[in-house]
């Protein structure tokens, strides 16, 4: 079919099969965690009346801890991770220097290395240091995680202000702390913004180093996904589907919230990572 | 772009004021725990048995090269990317095509396609999980329904590889749609309205114009998603933990388990070095390869 109406057909398959492609498995975890548990697992019926018991049971029951850990070291890692790629990233955009590309690969190199490179010895660092188990170990580690990246995306927003600005200020005889409050900064909400969501979301994802890292007091959500793997636990269906919708609430706010921002940001990262 | 120190005053200062937080940081907490790896490697180091680590200089080698485990959770992993990573193309390609045509609602639809890449990956193994379990799982279900075979996915090996598989492509093609969505927006449309003038075929279209000129980022995202694939673990993890028996035990999971599991931590940081150096090897063998094929590719 050619023509204005087949494109029109063509769209419609398009959308339908792309829907059809992503949303179906996350909808029926949805729909799980609203099950009421007597006929969780009769698959037949698919009309119900939804409860809600578990997601108010979540807060009270163990695992509201590993959710608010999450919340808490992906915000304040991702805001470390701003802080120090920020200003890192302000010598790479602006700044001409003798060493700027070896500096740049001793940064970068992280990245090709898999972190599986750094579990062991982390762990054994963190145990001499008495911080295994601690929400402060784990802030300490998203901080690091993410500079690599976050150095890359602030660059990229960075190097789109206009010099003619600070070259101005600098001119009139401006000290640079003053160029990057007054000039800087405010031109650079969009690259903070990518930065942190960016950031926020690889940190919050994070599984092996919190695995590891934690036991009780401070382990994150997706640790506490796992547990449901073995023992009694492995038939909790209800309560590990409330929580794996949960763990997802915020990536979709970001998502739909920031789509633009986002998709900038990811294709800069991913496309040199 | 760059500006002169004088201007700045005390420029050297604000040069390391700026730069050495995010470097010492990178080093302590990147770098240095990577050299340790390579330290470690050298020794025997059982947490439970020895006080401290033992130099034995290649013997951890010399035992990674008998040991059978090993080399089947290579095999595995290198099958589990290969394949992971062609399904991963043809349908990240699809819909990358798909989007190029600008359907309405394309960027709230982008978004939507991208959430299984986004989402805590520990949670897609959930999702996967739920839908073939034999309780609550509605692949089992259709399967019952339609008379099939009853088939414990995740407890045979080669029906548990096959839904790491699936799930993997579900979470990972936006990755790949992204990436040559990106491609495809840079291609000029009179090209294709020129060509169309011509004559030529939708076939012809795709393979003398679209394809020349997605092939650089379609080998991007090949790289990227072999590597990534090839050291999966979350998803393994939650899904089938490495089993039934060894079945799925990827090299990632190889290395958990013989750290945490077995406390291992010479023998273990040995077979990561051993995995680094040939993902180097591969890497290089990629770059090159990618590099001759780009060279015959262009007219």
């Amino acid at each position: 079919m050619k023509g204005a109406r087949g494109r029109r057909w063509r769209h419609l398959v398009g959308i339908a099969l792309v829907l059809a492609w992503t949303l179906p498995p996350f909808l029926y975890l949805v729909m799980l965690s609203i099950k009421p548990e007597r006929i969780l697992i009769d698959r037949s019926q698919v009309f119900f009346w939804p409860t809600f018991e578990r997601y108010r049971d979540l807060i009270g029951s163990g695992l509201g801890l590993p959710i608010w850990n999450s919340l808490v070291t992906s915000t304040l890692g991702s805001v470390g991770t701003l802080v120090l790629a920020g200003l890192a990233a302000l010598t790479f955009s602006f700044l001409e220097f003798k060493w700027k590309t070896l500096l740049f690969l001793v940064i970068l190199l992280p990245r090709m290395f898999p972190p599986v490179t750094t579990l062991i010895p982390i762990q054994l660092m963190l145990k001499t240091m008495g911080l295994i188990d601690t929400r402060l170990a784990l802030i300490i580690l998203f901080t690091g995680f993410q500079i690599p990246l976050a150095i890359w995306v602030l660059r990229t927003f960075l190097d789109d202000i206009p010099r003619e600005l600070t070259e101005s200020a600098a001119l009139d005889g401006a000290s640079l702390p003053v160029i990057i409050a007054k000039v800087i900064l405010p031109l650079s909400g969009a690259g903070l913004l990518a930065a942190f969501i960016l950031s926020f979301i690889f940190n919050w994802n994070e599984f092996l180093f919190p695995l590891i890292v934690t036991s009780f007091n401070a382990r994150t959500g997706s640790v506490a996904i796992m547990s449901f793997t073995a023992g009694y636990k492995k038939l909790q269906w209800g309560t590990l589907a409330t929580l794996g919708v949960v763990m997802t609430i915020p990536v979709i706010l970001f998502v739909l919230a920031f789509r633009a921002t986002l998709v900038r940001g990811f294709t800069a990262g991913a496309l040199k990572g | 772009m760059g500006m002169r120190w004088a201007m700045l005053g005390r420029g050297r200062l604000y040069f390391w004021l700026l730069t050495l937080p995010a470097v010492l940081y990178v080093v302590t907490w990147r770098l240095a725990p990577a050299l340790y790896t390579v330290w470690l490697s050298l020794t025997q180091y059982n947490i439970v048995y020895d006080n401290l680590p033992r130099w034995n200089q290649f013997a951890n080698f010399g035992r990674i090269m008998h040991d059978r485990g090993l080399g089947g959770s290579l095999f595995l992993s290198v099958e589990f990317a290969l394949i992971a990573t062609a399904a991963e193309l043809v349908i990240g390609l699809a819909a990358a095509l798909f989007f190029d045509t600008d359907p309405p609602g394309r960027n709230l639809l982008l978004g939507i396609f991208l959430l299984p890449m986004i989402m805590v990956p520990v949670v897609v193994g959930t999702v996967w999980s739920t839908l073939f379990d034999r309780t609550v799982g509605p692949i089992p279900y259709a399967f019952q329904l339609l008379h099939g075979p009853t088939i414990q996915w995740l407890a045979t090996p080669a029906t548990a590889m096959f839904a790491l598989l699936i799930a993997d492509a579900w979470e990972w093609a936006p990755l790949v749609t992204l990436l040559l969505f990106a491609a495809l927006q840079v291609i000029p449309r009179e090209q294709f309205e020129a060509a169309r003038v011509d004559g030529a075929s939708g076939w012809q279209l795709f393979r003398r114009i679209t394809l020349p000129q997605i092939a650089g980022m379609v080998l991007v995202a090949a790289g990227l998603r072999m590597m990534d694939a090839f050291l999966e673990l979350d998803k393994v993890f939650v899904m089938t933990g490495g089993g039934p028996g060894t079945s799925t035990q990827f090299v990632s999971m190889f290395v958990y388990k013989q750290a945490f599991q077995f406390y291992e931590l010479g023998y273990a940081s040995a077979v990561i070095i051993v995995v680094l150096i040939l993902l180097a090897v591969a890497y290089g063998i990629y770059l090159r390869s990618s590099g001759r094929a780009f060279r015959l590719a262009s007219p």
